[in-house]
């Protein structure tokens, strides 16, 4: 299909005409911004199909404001090789009229024609919405819906089915599915999603189970019935066997029997228990006995080392005694040493501070000296000071005075050489003899004077002569400057005391050297008595006292004669010879309370000697003694009397051995009693036994195992029943499902051909997988085994855009094949796209224009610039628009 | 002429857990009913006595109801009944046969010989040796004492055991509870009544099994009779007839089909078999659709017609023809799948699970509404 001429009129911006014409195959891109008409236009072309001519729900077609006006669109395509024109006026003056190749269609007739041609449905009432839309609806684009796919697709779901010739609709309409879903039904009633039993199935399975629980129960209970059965039959044959001849009584009689010799023996025992213990005490005082003659003995060796004792004591006496003068020697030498040691000591003291004292008298007289000789040289300095500083006050000028002199002598010279200058120079060479007077002064030789006022030069003999110099007031004035000058000069001469400058000089000369003498004067003053002289004075006064004092202490003491030993040293003798005396002091004590200690043992000693000797010569000491041992004697006869009747009586014992007799006694009655015990309890076990058995066989265990059993069967074999049915479905739905999987995706190659197409050229090795119903589903990327999916609703706005515009180009090419007319708009699309990705949408797009007509709507005219088609700018056309015929 | 009639094996108790419930209810109701079917018989024969080989019980712990049930099926026989303990009923300490004593439920006419001696009945003529057996299975031959047993001369000796006759079948090699071949004539038995097989079988003309009178399991043959032994004297070889007395035949047949008669032949013979059969049918081959549908008819016909009809068809193949898959108008990928189905049944893996899949898709396809809903 290709549009080739449009032409609005009256409809919403475009009051008057709008005229769209030369329209090419292929890409035709309309440029503008916003609001520039473009919605407009691709509104024109929708409204002109999907709307009913009579429609009252179009009122926004009207230009704003003019309820008065009939939108018109006209519209010249070309379509299955004929020309179309459509008209089709709207809200006021409605029609509709078709056009092909003479032929004429008017109103809704028309409009069913255009339906069927292109593919979509009219609503039955109201505005067309999306659902109608089919194949248009897919392929016009409407502005930032391009991603949008599902809904369009599935709108023009049986316009494409039908482009795919019939095959799809009987995949649908075979009964295969309804047969399908029967299948998945029935197996879903057996078997879950993931081919685990459920409902009716795990019921039977789970009943089987608890069925072979209670069987293992019923089984478990048999054997155990059958055990005691078992038991019941040992029981019995033990009993009849044994207990029936009741073995337990012969054990009592043997039993009895032992006793009764027990008993005697038992008598026996107690005689030998007597008479033992008679031996014992027999025994016992045998050694009482032995004891006491023992006892005697010791009190006489007691008396021999009391002896020993006593003597010894006087012996340590006697050795004490001698040892005391000896002591008393060493004491006296002791003393002595003492006494000399410490008068050494005393001496030695003397001597050492007598030392000192001499050492100080001798420093003291050197000290008192020195001092006297700088005393001399300080006052005689002294006196020289007052003297020098009398002169030096004389003879001092002021600086200020000299300075004043000397200003005055160079003015005067100055002045004196202006007068020169001025004055009237009297050059006079004289013949020798000869002189003259010049004011008085008398001239000889040969000189020359300098006049400078009136003079009078008397030439002796010739008379006077009356100079009077040139220039005037000036010399004049010279003159007396001069004469103020030098008066100046004389009065300040005067007041310092000098004839002149030179006189002046050398005498502040002399009086700047008098002034460092006096500095250096001063200075050993000062270093020979700091204080002063009159300190000094008093120092070496104080010393001679001190002198004189020492000497008086070195007088009182003599110089010692006999050579004296140190201090130190004498101290240390001293203190030995203490230390030894007091040790010797200390022996003496020591020896003294030995002494004393010595005699006391030697009185206790002798005491106690006497004491027991007394006791040992006493008579009743010897009678004791005596009768202790004759009693010795008997017990001796009884112990051996004892002995051999207790041997007899053992022997005899041992022979009839009575603890093995009371084994014996104790074993054949725990026999009897365990022989009696055991048939007794035989006898209640068969009792319980046959008890117990009886009431189990009452419940007829094994019938009802048998019915168990019979119906464990039963619900086996409904469960494999179930089993091999669940088998069964799980295999004939895997298949159906497989099988109708394989046609569904060799129904849908044509489709997947032709997106894989656009496919490669965006997404080189990708593969879009479509549903049954030809919708995009999943994106696979990657190799196979390495594959990533993702859902389409997954994938980012911009890829969704891309995919949705590619899927749109694969159904167009799709409906081509089909013989369908195919015109694609695409209003302000992929706007989220990217430079590279655009790069290859454009090619996309053109290699799409060499197949189906394009119409493209911008406000990005830069973005499509390279697309291959010349752009229409909205704004030329809206200008270039005719005005509309009255 | 003295005249018994010699049973044994009534495994009174046993439950046919293979069986339906219901059909297991009337199999074991069917034990007591044969026990009123023999006394009929003594009764109408007016034997002299019934010798029962063993295994009256089929356990040792039933039911007190069926101890009572199973005396009072006698009562239509009031001569004298002699029963023996088998391995089933072995007289144990504790033995179905003291709570039978306890419960009071054994009739005057009855008696139970748990013990290995002579029994004399003088007035009839025959003495006794029974082998009673006190252990459920013993390796030893309890009948050995008859050898060396006195009885009273004049009298029939009649031998009364339970147990396999040795190195007679070759599965009974090592089988407890041994029984020599020739115990009737080196004991001077007049006749040997034994028990345990369930097959009537004669192992010389004076040693007999009587077998079981109602048959329990499809493998054994002479199932379901009573032997009337006459007895002439000492030293006479005994006369001896069989009685059927069972209810139930047990039968068990495998079919395989191969061509389209065969399902003809077994659906005849399926026809032929005498009512209230207990049948055991298992049906290998192919068959095509509609002959599978026949069998089907003819197999839910028996199963009204019979006690119990179990059919395995596991190694059976549906064998759509042309014909059949046409009408079942599987086209597209339907018709993929009839055919995958039909091959994967060639497989050894699986085949039956194939069968049933192909059967049920079958099933749905043919479904009268699915018809009706195809234009």
């Amino acid at each position: 299909m290709r549009l080739e001429r449009l032409r609005i009129r009256q409809l919403q911006q475009f009051r008057d005409t709008l005229a769209v014409e030369g329209l090419t195959p292929g890409i035709n891109l309309f440029v503008g911004p916003n609001e520039s008409g473009k919605s407009t236009l691709v509104r024109a072309i929708r409204v002109a199909f999907f709307e009913r001519h009579k429609s009252t729900s179009l009122g926004d077609l009207q230009p704003w404001g003019d309820s008065s006006a009939a939108p018109e669109v006209e519209l010249d395509f070309v379509c299955q090789g004929r020309h179309w024109r459509l008209h089709k006026r709207f809200l006021n003056r409605k029609r509709c009229d078709l056009q092909v190749d003479g032929e004429h269609f008017h109103g809704e007739e028309a409009e069913e024609r255009l339906a069927e041609l292109l593919g979509y449905h009219f609503p039955g009432r109201g505005a067309s919405k999306a659902e109608h839309w089919g194949i248009p609806g897919l392929l016009w684009v409407e502005q930032g819906s391009v991603q949008e796919i599902r809904g369009p697709v599935d709108h023009a779901g049986e316009h494409l089915q039908a482009a795919l010739g019939r095959s799809l609709g009987e995949l649908a309409s075979s009964g295969g599915d309804e047969v399908l879903e029967r299948v998945a039904r029935d197996r879903a009633a057996l078997l879950t999603s993931t081919g685990r039993p459920t409902g009716e199935y795990a019921a039977a399975i789970r009943d089987c189970e608890e069925h072979q629980r209670r069987l293992a129960a019923l089984v478990a209970q048999i054997d155990r019935y059958r055990q005691q059965v078992d038991r019941l039959a040992v029981l019995i044959r033990e009993r009849s066997e044994t207990d029936d001849f009741r073995p337990w009584e012969a054990y009592r009689t043997r039993q009895e029997h032992a006793r009764a010799r027990l008993d005697e023996l038992r008598a026996l025992e107690t005689e030998q228990r007597r008479e033992g213990e008679a031996l014992e005490v027999c025994q016992r005082n045998q050694a009482s006995q032995r004891q006491r003659l023992q006892d005697f003995e010791d009190r006489a060796r007691q008396l021999a080392d009391r002896e020993a004792e006593r003597q010894g004591a006087s012996e340590r006496l006697r050795q004490c005694a001698l040892r005391q003068p000896r002591l008393d020697r060493r004491l006296e030498e002791a003393r002595a040493d003492y006494e000399r040691a410490n008068a050494l000591r005393v001496a030695a003291g003397q001597q050492a501070r007598r030392a000192q004292w001499q050492r100080e008298y001798d420093q003291v007289a050197e000290q008192a000296m020195d001092i006297a000789a700088d005393l001399q040289v300080a006052r005689a300095l002294q006196a020289a000071l007052q003297e020098q500083e009398l002169r030096h006050q004389a003879e001092v000028i002021d600086n200020r005075d000299l300075d004043a002199l000397r200003s005055y002598e160079r003015q005067l010279g100055e002045l004196q050489i202006r007068e020169q200058v001025l004055a009237t120079r009297l050059h006079f060479k004289l013949s020798p003899g000869r002189h003259l007077t010049l004011d008085g002064e008398p001239l000889t030789g040969e000189g020359e004077r300098l006049l400078v006022a009136a003079a009078e030069l008397q030439l002796p003999g010739l008379g006077t002569l009356q100079l009077e110099p040139g220039g005037g007031a000036d010399v004049a004035e010279l003159a007396r400057g001069r004469r103020r000058l030098e008066a100046d000069r004389a009065e300040l001469l005067q007041r310092v005391g000098v004839p002149d400058l030179d006189a002046a000089q050398a005498r502040a000369d002399q009086a700047a050297l008098r002034s460092t003498q006096l500095v250096e004067n001063r200075t050993r003053l000062r270093t020979l008595a700091p204080q002063g002289v009159d300190a000094l004075a008093e120092r070496l006064r104080l010393l001679e006292q001190r002198r004189e004092q020492l000497a008086g202490q070195l007088a009182q003491v003599p110089e010692a004669v006999v050579p004296v030993p140190d201090e130190s040293r004498a101290e240390e003798e001293y203190r030995a010879a203490e230390a030894r005396l007091r040790k010797v002091e200390e022996d003496k004590a020591t020896h003294r309370r030995d002494l004393e200690l010595a005699r006391q043992a030697q009185n206790a000693a002798t005491d106690e000697w006497r004491r027991l000797d007394a006791e040992l010569q006493s008579p009743q000491h010897r009678q004791r003694q005596q009768d202790a041992r004759d009693q010795l004697t008997d017990l001796r006869a009884e112990e051996e009397r004892l002995r051999m009747a207790i041997a007899q009586r053992q022997r005899h014992l041992d022979e009839a051995s009575p603890d093995l007799l009371a084994q014996d006694i104790e074993r054949w009655g725990s026999s009897a009693a365990a022989l009696e015990q055991a048939a007794q309890q035989r006898k209640t076990e068969i009792a319980q036994l046959q008890g117990a058995l009886n009431t189990l066989g009452a419940e007829g265990l094994e019938e009802a195992h048998d019915s168990l059993a019979g119906e464990l069967a039963d619900l086996e074999r409904r469960r494999d029943q179930l089993a091999r049915r669940a088998k069964a479905l799980d295999l004939l739905l895997g298949l159906l499902q497989e099988r109708r999987q394989a046609l569904t995706r060799q129904l849908q190659a044509p489709l997947q051909r032709h997106l894989r197409h656009y496919l490669e050229l965006l997404f080189p090795g990708a593969d879009l997988r479509v549903d049954e119903r030809l919708m995009p589903e999943v994106l696979v990327r990657g190799h196979t085994g390495d594959e990533q999916r993702a859902l389409l609703d997954a994938l980012s706005f911009g890829t969704r855009e891309q995919l949705g515009l590619i899927s749109r180009l694969a159904y167009a090419d799709l409906l081509r094949e089909a013989g369908r007319p195919t015109l694609i708009l695409l209003d302000d699309a992929l706007v989220h796209c990217d430079r590279q990705r655009l790069e290859q949408i454009k090619r996309l797009l053109y290699d799409a224009g060499l197949r189906h007509q394009i119409l493209l709507f911008t406000c990005h005219p830069e973005n499509w610039r390279d697309l291959g088609a010349l752009p229409r700018d909205l704004l030329g056309l809206h200008n270039a628009s005719e005005p509309a015929p009255a | 002429m003295i005249r018994i009639l010699h049973t044994a094996d009534w495994q009174i108790g046993r439950q046919f857990g293979r069986f339906s419930p219901d059909d297991a209810a009337a199999l074991a109701e069917a034990r007591f009913a044969v026990v009123a079917r023999i006394a009929e018989v003594a009764a109408t024969e007016s034997v002299d006595a019934v010798l029962v080989a063993g295994d009256v019980f089929d356990a040792q712990t039933l039911a007190d109801r069926t101890l009572y049930r199973t005396f009072q099926a006698m009562e239509g026989f009031s001569g004298p009944w002699i029963l023996l303990p088998g391995n089933h009923d072995a007289a144990l300490a504790e033995s179905v046969w003291t709570r039978a004593e306890r419960l009071a439920a054994v009739p005057d006419n009855v008696r139970i010989l748990d013990r290995p001696a002579v029994c004399v009945y003088a007035d009839v003529g025959f003495a006794v040796l029974p082998a009673p057996l006190t252990q459920r299975q013993t390796p030893v031959d309890l009948t050995e004492w008859f050898d060396t047993a006195e009885t009273p001369t004049g009298l029939v000796r009649i031998g009364l055991a339970h147990g396999s006759i040795a190195e007679r079948l070759p599965e009974a090699a090592d089988a407890p509870n041994p029984i020599a071949a020739d115990r009737a004539v080196r004991a001077r038995l007049d006749y040997l009544a034994l028990g345990d097989w369930h097959g009537t079988q004669a192992i010389d003309d004076r040693t007999w099994y009587s077998g079981t009178p109602e048959p329990d399991r499809f493998k054994d043959n002479g199932a379901g009779q009573v032997l009337l032994v006459e007895l002439e004297g000492p030293g006479v070889p005994p006369r001896v007839t069989a009685h059927a007395v069972g209810r139930h035949a047990w039968i068990q047949r495998h079919w395989s089909l191969a061509v389209a008669s065969d399902l003809d032949l077994l659906l005849r013979e399926l026809a032929a078999w005498p009512p209230m059969s207990v049948i055991d049918l298992s049906v290998a081959g192919q068959l095509d659709l509609a002959g599978h549908q026949r069998l089907e008819q003819a197999l839910a016909a028996a199963a009204g017609r019979h006690r119990s009809l179990q059919c395995a068809t596991t190694d059976l193949r549906l064998q759509p023809t042309e014909a059949d898959i046409a009408a079942l108008r599987a086209d597209g990928y339907l018709g993929e799948v009839v055919a995958e189905l039909q091959s994967r049944q060639e497989r050894d893996v699986a085949r039956d699970t194939a069968r049933d899949a192909l059967a049920i898709l079958a099933g749905l396809l043919l479904d009268p509404g699915r018809q009706e809903r195809q234009p």
